[in-house]
Order: C-alpha cells, then structure tokens, then sequence
C-alpha cells in the first residue's frame, strides 16, 4: 500500500475543500474584492475614480483616521508596555499556581469587551460612577469636564482593558522560551542580571513584544462595540464612521465609507503582516535554541 | 595542594537530600569526573561550584579563598552545559566575545582573543554563523570556547556530550581533554558514562545517592573498588556471598574461595568476593592450578562482543560470567559442562553492607 | 540571586500584580454591586440592597426573544463553522498539506478585516432580497469572524495526533472516508472541537457589531438590549450586564475544564471588541 504521504498530488482531491472555499469566496474574499473595486468606480457614471479617496481629505475624516490611529497607537504602545511587566513579574513569581491564576484571569478579562466593558465603565468613571462620586464627595477631585469616559481620555482607560491582558497572554511564552542555562551563561561569563536583559533577554523577547504591539494596535484600530457604547457620535473614529454609514444614519456616499474601509485595511493589513513577520522570527529564535 | 575544595557540602531540596557532607580537593590543572548515575547528585555539586545553588551548609574553597557567598557572576568560572545553551541571538563570534566584553576589554583584544579560542576548537571558518546554522558537536565546541575565551579559574561541564551521536562524543571528548591540558585548566566534568570518565579524567570521583563512594585515578577505580556500588557500577562483576574462613580463604555455600590476604576482616565475618569477567577463565577438564580457584559449572549464554566473547554459566544456581578471546579451535556449545577458574589475587574481598 | 529561583516575589511584583488585578476586577466587581445596589452614587459601600432590577430585567418586553435569537446565532454558527471546518481541516493534512498555508492564510485573514468592513462589504455585495440584511446574511458573516477560533483548536488537535497513520490503519480495515471520520478521527479529536465549539459560542454570545450593523433591530440579539439599555436605565442593564458575564464565564470555565488536557489557545484572544 502506498502511503498516503508520498502520494502523487491529485487534483481530484482538491474537491475536498471546494465547500469551505465557496463559503470564504461568497462571505468574504468576493465580498471584500467589490468593495474595493466600488471604492474606485464612480457609481453613477461607471466610471473609474479616485474622488472617494480624495474626499477623504476633509476635516471630518482625517480626524476619524487620525484620532483611530492615535487611540489604537497609545493604547497598544501601553497595553505593551504594561503587559510585559506584568508578564515579568507573572514569570518571575514563584509560585506555579499564581502564575496559572493570573495567565487564567488575563484570558477571561481580555475576552471582557464590547458593550459589557463600556457599560461597566460608566458604572465606576460615568458622570455619576461610583469612582466619580467617591472622588468628588471625599477628595473633592472633580472628574468632569476634564477626565470624562465619554471622550478620548475615557476611550483609552477601556481600551487599555483588554489590551494588557492580551498583551501577557501574547508574551508569556516568550518569557516562558526564555532557557534558564542562557542566564546561567551569562552570569558564569560574568555579566550582571541588567547585562543578560539587555544583551540576551530583550533581544529574544523583542520579536514576541513587537508582535504584540502590532497585533494590539491592530485590534484596537477593528474595535467598535466598546466605542459605539460609549461615546457613540462624540468622538469621530474611523469604524465608528463607517458603522454609521452602514446603518444609514449618515448620508454620504457610500464609496466614502468604502474608501475609508480599503484605506482601513491596509493598515490591518500592514500590521498583520509585521505581526507574522515578528511571529517568524520568534519562532526562527526559539528553533535555534534546541 | 588543592586549588579547588569541597568541604562539608550539603544540599536538600525540599525533603529530597540531593548532596551530602561532600568532600573533596581538586589539584590545579588537574580533570577530575564526578560520575554517578542519574539523581545521584552531580549537577547539584557542580551548581553549588559555579554558584547557581547555595549550599545548606559546608564551604567551598577557590585558591585559598572562600568563594561559597560570591555570586556566580564574580566567580570566575566557566561553565558548558548538556544543551549547549549558546545565544541564538548571537553569532558565533559574538557568542565567543560575550564574556570579554562584560570584562570591558577593548576591541582589539576582545577579537583577538576570540580568533584565538576559535582556532583552538577549529572553528574559525564558522565565526559568523549563528547557532541554529551548527550541528550539535559544532555547537558545543562553540560552547567550550565561549568559556574558555575568559580564561576562567575552573571550567565546569555537565555532561557536554550527552546529546550527541556516539561518534562525535569520542571525538569531542578527545579534543575536549587534549584542550584542557594544553591550557592546563582546572576541570570538573560530570558524565553518567564511565567509559568516558575513565578515559579522559585524572582522578575519578564515583557518587551515589547525593555521597561520595570512592575517588581515585580512573584505574585503581576499575581494579580497586571500595565498595560494592563502585565494582557493579563500573564495569561487571561476579559476587560470591560467603563469610571469612581464615587469613587466606572464604567459604562460600558451595565452595571455599582462595583470596589474598584478608587480614584485616575477622574470622566469621559476612564478606563479599568479587571478580571481573576477564579475570575468569574457562577449561574444559578439572585440573586445578596452584593460586587458582576452580568452580565446575554449565554453560548457559554465548555472547559474541566483538574482541571477546562472553560466556554466561550457571554454578551452582548462581550465573557467573566470563569474557574470553574466542579461538574457533575451542567449540563451546550450550548445556555444555566447564570448570571457571580464577587467580586468588583476582579476587577483591570487602564487607557486605559496603 | 537567581533569576529563575525566587522564594519570595518581591515588593516592586506585589505592587504591579497588586494594580493589575484592582484594575482588572474593579469594572467587573462594580458592575456585580451595581446591579444590586439600591443606591451607589453617596458612599463607598451602597446604601441598601435589592433584586428589583432582575425582575425589570425579566420582565423587559425582549428579554426572552433577545436571549433566545442569541442561543440560535450562537449555536447556528458553531454548527455550521464545525461542518465547514473540522472536514476540510482533516482534508487538508491528510490529503493535501501542500495547501496548509493556504488555509492558514484563510484563517488569519478575519484578523486582517475589522468587522465594520466586512459588514459594510457585505450588505453592499448582497443588498437583494431574501438575503439582503437577514439573519442568514448574518450567520455567514458571523461564521467568517469566528472561523479562527474554531480552527486553532481543532488543527492543533488534527497535529497532536498521527492523523495519517490512522488513516491508513482504517483505510487498510475497510472504512470509508465518511465511516472514517465518524468512527476514527473525530473521536481522536473532540477536545480540540469541543474547545472550539464553546470559543465559538462565547464569542458569538457576544457579538454586538456585526448583528447591529447587517441585521439591526430585526433581529435583537442579546447585546443589543444591553446597549439599548445602557442609554435608557442604568440597573437594568447592570442586571443585563451580570447575565451576559455569567453566561461568559460559564463559558471559560468550559472552555478551561475541557481545554486542561490541551494547551490554552492563546489566539482566542482577539474577540469582540
Ligand atoms: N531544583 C531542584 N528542586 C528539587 N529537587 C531537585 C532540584 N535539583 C535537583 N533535585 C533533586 O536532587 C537530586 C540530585 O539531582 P542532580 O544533581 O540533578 O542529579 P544528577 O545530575 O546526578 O543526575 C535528584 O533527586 C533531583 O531530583
Ligand atoms: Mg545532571
């Protein structure tokens, strides 16, 4: 019996996926194939146009880009940051069942998001939350106008969520990668615990944190649910914008609001891609290391 | 004089004793093997000298000064482990000049002294690969220089070569001792192969259960074995329970065994008599020679080795083996009768609960 | 001063972890009180406690029918997502794995496509009748955003066993590729579908932006009657808000319980934002 893996490549066997990939093509690929030709093709005349993007040149949405570009930014550049010392101390605490509890409690809270998130964060920071009230009663702090979870500032408290804990979760295992005989080299070679981080650690680490913050900004930049909740029309955001497009209760063209979704996928697109490349190149250092 | 000294070493791991009250000193220069079997303690002892474990009591000793509260990183030792453990974010060359430039050395020294421990390992033609581009072997010559490129006090291995073919393993282990006298560096080399040990260390320290069993140079532990653990664990040995007769003799079951001198154990003591298989020759009729000890028995197991042969017998319900230089001239077949003789000075005594 | 031995942590890792957990329990926590507080906005601790806004919540005129079409979303796509997936995963490694990047590439690309955008490209595409913003429309889109979820566990299943010496050993016993699958393969693998399947349903549980923007408010799903809320009265929607965690919750606590044989699928972690 010939072993099905030196088999000849059958072009029969091809079919196997056809119902899969017919799926993909009808609710996706197609999908989004003729809304990029829509976002280029003038709808009355049938003529190819680049009007669509050049109308992204007004206020309204450079300002969604760029207020979705500097929300998605900060908070993937903090998710990252204070993901990955969480993730130190979470690697370096000493007992197992901690470690497994807090890896356990990132896994369930960055899966909180969406309308929940936002809901729960007017309950503590809201005009009226708890927090607010507690500040203002007993510390006289007073919150609004200036700290408000309906504007930007409240944005980047939600987003900042769900992004640490995806970014531990995202790093973990490259601590975890982090072979104990590498520090014990490098400490027998004479180098201090700051000389292994930043010759040794960092370096090795690095794919797995810029894959991070990559996959991060990416995620933030797709978010809606949590931003539709909370500030809803008062900040303009680039998926917010083309929410409303969809849901008619904006009338603008709709090769605008395709315009600015081919533009959006790109940039997706650009971190995707960097956050595969990084991924590669992790696992490029962890083979290395058998 | 010892550069290198254990004095009184202890470590437990929790209720698990993995070292206990070890002592030794190591001469300057000198490759000494810890050799054991797996568990028994050897990698404890060797972190405990390169400082990645404190000891729970007893001191350890570097050129006259106590080094036992120094952290690893102001030792001054070396260090190549099983799995290589070289940085895959570093090339070669980098790897090599890694311990150089934590000492701040300048440039042109950091390279000429990594050209120089590359040649050294024969590896110079490699200085820009990285790790995952080497084989095992190549890597861990990779690891011997990175080491050595520091000229550290005490180089420490933990069996180097435990994850490479057979082949590489005596080629390396030869260079790894042709190197280390060449640059007469004090060396601890742990392996759980005693052919290896035996072959390449100046004094051999056999371990069991976290506690030293015998030290000594690699031969007076294969034909002196102190204790029992030492005569099974290196080599094969045939063991005849009995208790002392006289002086010269020990009585056994089935038999009385002439051995040599056996003075110093008193009469009636329970005594173990043990004897190497090439020691034990095989004849076919019972003549018996002076100085000789002769048991009758049947021929059970033939094993072809190689160089000899070795017959298994049963003398007395009792298997006892011997290897010979196999002559076609002499047929043995199985179920075959046959008398095993052995000199009286073969014969090593010791007490049975060693 | 060992890095990877620590008796202790020390104070610098209290003092983050201490944050992290304040700053992860604190919404969920608040949320649980509010949900029962009969006043919270005076004081630190509420002022009385009651169930009122569970009856409200039961009583609210979509509860039911809210609840219910999130069950049939959820379930409709994890049917379809396993008979779509499990099959031409095992396809793919079994008799073509020159094409598993190809579906890797598949699988990554819902990362790639914010869900507005496939919405938007979606009621554009199909904007006649009876498809035009229906539920169908729904489940597949729904099934497009979730395909990741359901596919890393079930390849990592397919991989952790030796899928082509089973294959072979069935086949030389006779069994066909259907009798294959049924009685070999997925046997071998229903940790990995198990683990998807409850990926699945809890993320589409919560789905709110692909329901709102191709169906709306035709098809009310169970987070859109809490964002509805959220504008309209504050404790129901806590009391909402406490059944769509617990619901979520169960979930993880399945997905963990079913998932300790296996390793945590970290990819899980991009849902519903
Ligand atoms: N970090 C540790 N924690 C607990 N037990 C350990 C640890 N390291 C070693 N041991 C135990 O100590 C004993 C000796 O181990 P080791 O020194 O590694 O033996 P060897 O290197 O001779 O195989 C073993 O029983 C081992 O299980
Ligand atoms: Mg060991």
């Amino acid at each position: 019996m010939t072993s099905i893996k030196s088999r000849k490549r059958n072009i029969t066997d091809l079919f196997g996926v056809v119902p899969f990939l017919l799926f993909c093509l009808a609710f996706e690929i197609i999908p989004i194939i003729l809304l990029i030709r829509g976002s280029l093709i003038d709808k009355a005349t049938k003529a190819f146009t680049l009007k669509h993007y050049l109308s992204l040149g007004t206020p309204l949405y450079i300002n969604s880009f760029w207020n979705s570009i500097k929300l998605s930014g900060l908070t993937a550049l903090i998710g990252c940051i204070l993901g990955t010392l969480i993730a130190y101390a979470i690697y370096r605490w000493p007992s197992i069942k901690v470690q497994h509890a807090l890896v356990t409690l990132s896994d369930v809270t960055t899966n909180f998001a969406g309308a929940p998130l936002a809901f729960a964060f007017i309950v503590i920071l809201g005009m009226n939350g708890v927090i607010t009230q507690i500040l203002l009663r007993y510390f006289h702090i007073q919150l609004y106008p200036k700290l408000s979870i309906y504007s930007f500032s409240g944005l980047v408290l939600a987003y900042v969520y769900f992004q640490v804990p995806l970014m531990i979760l995202l790093v973990i295992p490259a601590f975890e990668g982090l072979k104990k005989e590498w520090f014990e080299s490098a400490q027998s070679l004479g180098a201090s615990n700051f000389q292994y981080w930043w010759r040794i650690g960092l370096p090795l680490l690095m794919p797995s944190i810029i894959a991070g913050l990559t996959l991060l900004f990416a995620n933030a930049f797709g978010a809606f649910a949590t931003a539709y909740t909370l500030v809803e029309s008062q900040l303009s955001l680039v998926t917010l914008q083309i929410g409303f497009m969809i849901a008619g209760e904006v009338r603008h063209d709709p090769g605008i609001g395709m315009a600015m979704s081919v533009v959006s996928l790109i940039l997706m697109g650009l971190s995707i891609g960097l956050y595969q490349l990084s991924t590669r190149r992790a696992k490029w250092l962890v083979r290395s290391s058998s | 004089m010892a550069y290198l000294e254990l004095k009184n070493v202890s470590k437990q791991f929790g209720n698990v004793i993995a070292v206990h009250d070890f002592n030794l000193d190591i001469e300057k220069g000198s490759l000494v093997s810890f050799l054991g079997p797996s568990g028994c303690g050897k990698t404890t002892t060797l972190r405990m000298i390169a400082g990645f474990e404190q000891p729970d009591q007893g001191m350890i000793r570097l050129d006259n000064a106590d080094i036992t509260a120094v952290p690893p990183n102001r030792r001054d030792i070396g260090m190549v482990f099983q799995a290589y453990a070289l940085f895959p974010n570093l090339n070669v060359g980098d790897n090599v000049a890694f311990g150089l430039e934590m000492k701040k050395l300048p440039k042109k020294e950091v390279n000429q002294r990594v050209t120089e421990v590359l040649e050294m390992v024969r590896l110079s033609h490699i200085a820009n690969r990285y790790p995952h581009q080497l084989s095992g072997g190549q890597q861990q010559r990779i690891a011997l220089a990175r080491a050595l490129a520091v000229q550290p006090r005490v180089l420490l291995l933990d069996e180097p070569l435990s994850a490479l073919d057979a082949e590489v393993r005596v080629a390396l282990r030869a260079e790894i001792r042709r190197i280390q006298s060449q640059l007469g560096i004090t060396t601890v080399y742990v392996t759980h192969d005693q052919e290896e040990a035996l072959s390449i260390s100046d004094k051999v320290v056999v371990m069991n259960n976290g506690r030293i069993e015998q030290v000594g140079s690699p031969e007076s532990i294969y034909r002196q074995p102190q204790t029992r653990f030492v005569a099974t664990f290196i080599g094969t040995a045939n063991q005849f329970i009995g208790k002392v007769h006289d002086e010269h003799s020990v009585e056994c079951e089935h038999i009385r065994l002439q051995v040599a001198d056996i003075r110093h154990f008193s009469k009636g003591e329970e005594v173990v008599v043990l004897v190497r298989p090439e020691s034990v020759q095989i004849q076919f009729e019972p003549t018996q020679k002076p100085e000789w000890n002769l048991l009758e028995g049947i021929i059970e197991t033939v094993t072809f080795h190689g160089a000899v042969t070795r017959i298994g017998m049963n003398v007395h319900d009792q298997r006892i083996v011997a290897d010979i230089t196999y002559s076609y001239a002499t047929p043995i077949s199985l179920g075959q009768r046959c008398w095993l003789t052995f000199r009286t000075e073969s014969c090593q005594v010791m007490g049975v609960e060693k | 001063m060992n890095l990877n031995k620590q008796t202790k942590a020390s104070s610098w890792q209290y003092l983050l972890i201490g944050i992290f957990i304040f700053y992860m329990l604190l919404p969920i926590v608040s949320t649980y009180v509010f949900s029962v507080a009969t006043r919270w906005d005076r004081t630190i601790l509420p002022e009385g406690y009651t169930v009122s806004y569970y009856i409200q919540a039961f009583k609210a005129s979509y509860f039911i029918s809210s609840l219910r079409n999130s069950f049939i979303l959820s379930i409709a796509t994890v049917l379809v997502g396993l008979v779509l997936i499990v099959p031409t995963v095992y396809w793919v490694h079994v008799r073509i794995p020159y094409t598993k990047p190809l579906l890797d590439v598949l699988m990554i690309l819902p990362f790639g496509i914010p869900t507005v955008v496939l919405a938007l490209a979606l009621v554009q595409v199909y904007n006649f009748a009876p498809l035009a913003r229906s539920p169908v429309l729904l489940i597949g889109a729904v099934v497009i955003y979730s395909m990741p979820f359901m596919y890393r566990p079930v390849s990592n299943a397919i991989q952790a066993i030796d899928v082509v010496t089973l294959t072979e050993a069935g086949q030389s016993l006779g069994a066909n590729t259907f009798q294959l699958l049924r009685r070999v393969i997925i046997p071998n693998i229903l940790t990995g579908i198990w683990s998807g399947s409850l990926l699945v349903f809890a993320t589409v549980f919560a789905e709110f932006t692909l329901t709102k923007l191709i169906v709306g408010a035709r098809f009310k799903t169970f987070p859109m009657l809490l964002v509805e809320y959220t504008r309209i009265n504050g404790n129901t929607a806590a009391a909402f808000s406490v059944i769509s965690f617990t619901i979520a919750w169960l979930a993880s606590l399945l997905i963990l319980w079913v998932g300790s044989k296996g390793q945590v699928p970290y990819q899980k972690a991009i849902g519903a934002r």
